[in-house]
């Protein structure tokens, strides 16, 4: 059934939208991400402006991780006091985003930076990613020893000051590493379209050194504040939120975050791992290669009145 | 909307001349969560006491929407878009049907005189414009994109046509009967939202001898027309509500799937 979307003002079929919201969903529930970093590209190929894209979706990454993150706070998973320390500096980072976002469609660079990002970020994480995990796969089929972790925490996490307690995570850390790195998702949630789970867990993994059981969960919570407050900026700001199209993406997204959670059990860390650097590898360098092709057409049409 | 009321009929006798008259299927275009575009017919009848050669010409011209367009060039072995230049004066949808090509039915003057088809579109991009005194001449209009004005310009028409907003048709007019005429117009998806000033200019021997001219009116209704406003009006009521459904559906999701 083909539906015209009030905002985006084209028409698209609304069975596509919501099987599409269940895989991404599933994806997500499955991984502990948002899934935007999929669903944002996915959306532009069918044709949905590019800001109307970014901002609806941010809305359906709220949703489906409001859906997973409640099942991890049950399991005690999820440190609120460090996924609230991350979040002002995400509400920072995407007020400085939109703005950012907004200068960059106006200079008619939104689509090279937004390119630019997926290919670097996606490419780097998904690869490092891959790299890691394929590593600690092939080490245990083979019967040897998981690789030893470096547990000696750096110097400059400790020497910072503002230093705060975060008990579930049982860290006693500066709030100034957690505070940029959450400006920094803030500013790629808003112009990317994405939750930056992707870059949030490996950076409280191997940055901030949190314990892997409360990684997901807190990483999560933290993304449904960002995205919420990036998507009523959005709206309030450009004007640019789809209720419509976030609302199909979410009904096949809060279905698809549940099975996905529960499927995810059934796999090992390390596999699921290995799978999503291979998505997230796979995504960039496809969003990358536009870059790199001569184009059809010289010329280029870079948004009209909004 | 209501639509602008139509001046009453002419009681005085029809005018010696030819006259042509023209009449929309449907001049009220409702954008609602169906739409998929629209067709629209017009037809018309040529009334012309003698029985001389007639061409009819059909423009429709849908509300202006100034046009950002780019120019891929390559940086450091990237593809990327080179500062925006904004045209203005160009309308979002631009028709031209005709009963024969438009450089048949009259010079090329005429035609640029009427802005009747589309290499007469009067835009241009004035933020690239400077004017200075050149060979002692002064006020003379000079554009910073210089020789490669007419590839932008075209650039814009090549890329609108792909995207079915602007059309040339040289045989959309047809003549069905002896005076008797229709043309349609299709509207894509895209269709911006407004006013569509319809003309239909009848020559003879290469003048504009009559002239019509009807309005289209393209609106989004219903409920396509109730989020687009609240959105518009109240945006930040609008964000805080999409928000708070994604957060509910979201909750709602995880106690079913729990009770399970």
């Amino acid at each position: 059934m083909d539906i015209y979307l009030p905002i985006a003002e084209v028409s698209v079929n609304a069975g596509i939208l919501v099987l599409l919201g269940a895989v991404v969903g599933f994806i997500s529930g499955l991984f502990g991400i948002g899934g935007g970093f999929l669903m944002t590209p996915i959306l532009l190929w069918m044709g949905i402006p590019p800001v109307v894209a970014v901002a609806s979706e941010a809305n359906h990454v709220a949703a489906s991780s409001a859906s997973s993150v409640i099942s991890y706070s049950r399991k005690r998973q999820v440190d609120f006091r460090m996924g609230g320390v991350l979040a002002a500096g995400g509400a920072v980072g995407a007020l400085l985003g939109v703005e950012v976002f907004r200068w960059l469609r106006l200079m008619g660079q939104a689509d090279l930076v937004v390119s630019l990002s997926y290919l670097i970020f996606l490419g780097l994480i998904g690869g490092l990613m891959l790299v890691e995990s394929v590593g600690s796969v092939l080490r245990q089929r083979r019967g040897q020893p998981p690789a030893k972790r470096r547990d000696r925490r750096p110097v400059w996490l400790y020497g910072l000051p503002f230093k705060v307690r975060f008990p579930r995570s049982r860290l006693y850390i500066s709030v100034i590493p957690p505070v940029i790195l959450g400006v920094f998702v803030g500013i790629l949630s808003a112009i990317m379209g994405v939750g930056g789970g992707f870059i949030l867990v490996p950076a409280m993994v191997y940055i901030l050194r949190m314990p892997a059981g409360v990684v997901v969960g807190t990483s999560l919570f933290q993304i449904i504040i960002t995205t919420s407050l990036a998507s009523i900026l959005q709206a309030g700001r450009n004007q640019s939120v789809d209720i419509v199209l976030a609302t199909l993406l979410l009904l096949g997204g809060v279905l698809g975050a549940q099975f996905g959670a529960r499927a995810s059990s059934r796999f090992r860390a390390e596999e699921l791992r290995a799978l999503l650097g291979l998505i997230v590898l796979i995504m960039g360098l496809q969003m990358g290669l536009v870059l790199f092709i001569t184009p059809e057409d010289p010329f280029i049409l870079v948004g009209s009145g909004k | 909307m209501i639509p602008p009321a139509l001046p009453p009929p002419a009681i005085v006798a029809p005018e010696p001349g030819p006259t042509v008259s023209a009449a929309l299927t449907d001049a009220n275009v409702r954008v609602t969560s169906a739409f998929s575009g629209a067709q629209i017919v017009l037809y018309g009848a040529v009334f012309d006491p003698e029985t001389r050669p007639s061409d009819v010409v059909v423009i429709v011209r849908g509300p202006d929407q100034p046009i950002r367009i780019a120019r891929k060039v390559r940086v450091a072995g990237l593809w990327v878009n080179s500062r925006p230049v904004v045209f203005e004066g160009a309308p979002g949808f631009y028709m031209a049907a005709s009963s024969r090509p438009l450089t048949e039915i009259a010079s090329f003057s005429t035609l640029r005189r009427l802005g009747a088809g589309i290499d007469h579109l009067p835009m241009n991009a004035p933020e690239e414009e400077r004017i200075e005194t050149r060979y002692g001449v002064r006020d003379v209009v000079v554009s910073r994109l210089g020789g490669d004005y007419l590839d932008w310009r075209r650039a814009v028409i090549r890329l609108k046509e792909k995207a079915d907003l602007y059309a040339t048709d040289h045989e959309g007019v047809r003549f069905v009967d002896r005076g008797l005429f229709r043309a349609e117009i299709d509207l894509p998806t895209s269709a911006p939202i407004g006013e569509y000033q319809t003309e239909i200019i009848l020559f003879q021997d290469g003048e504009p001898v009559s002239r019509r001219a009807r309005t289209i009116t393209v609106e989004k209704a219903g409920l396509e027309r109730w989020l687009f406003l609240f959105a518009n009006e109240r945006p930040w009521l609008y964000g805080i509500v999409s928000v708070l459904i994604a957060l509910t559906s979201g909750w709602l999701a995880s106690v079913v799937f729990r009770r399970r």
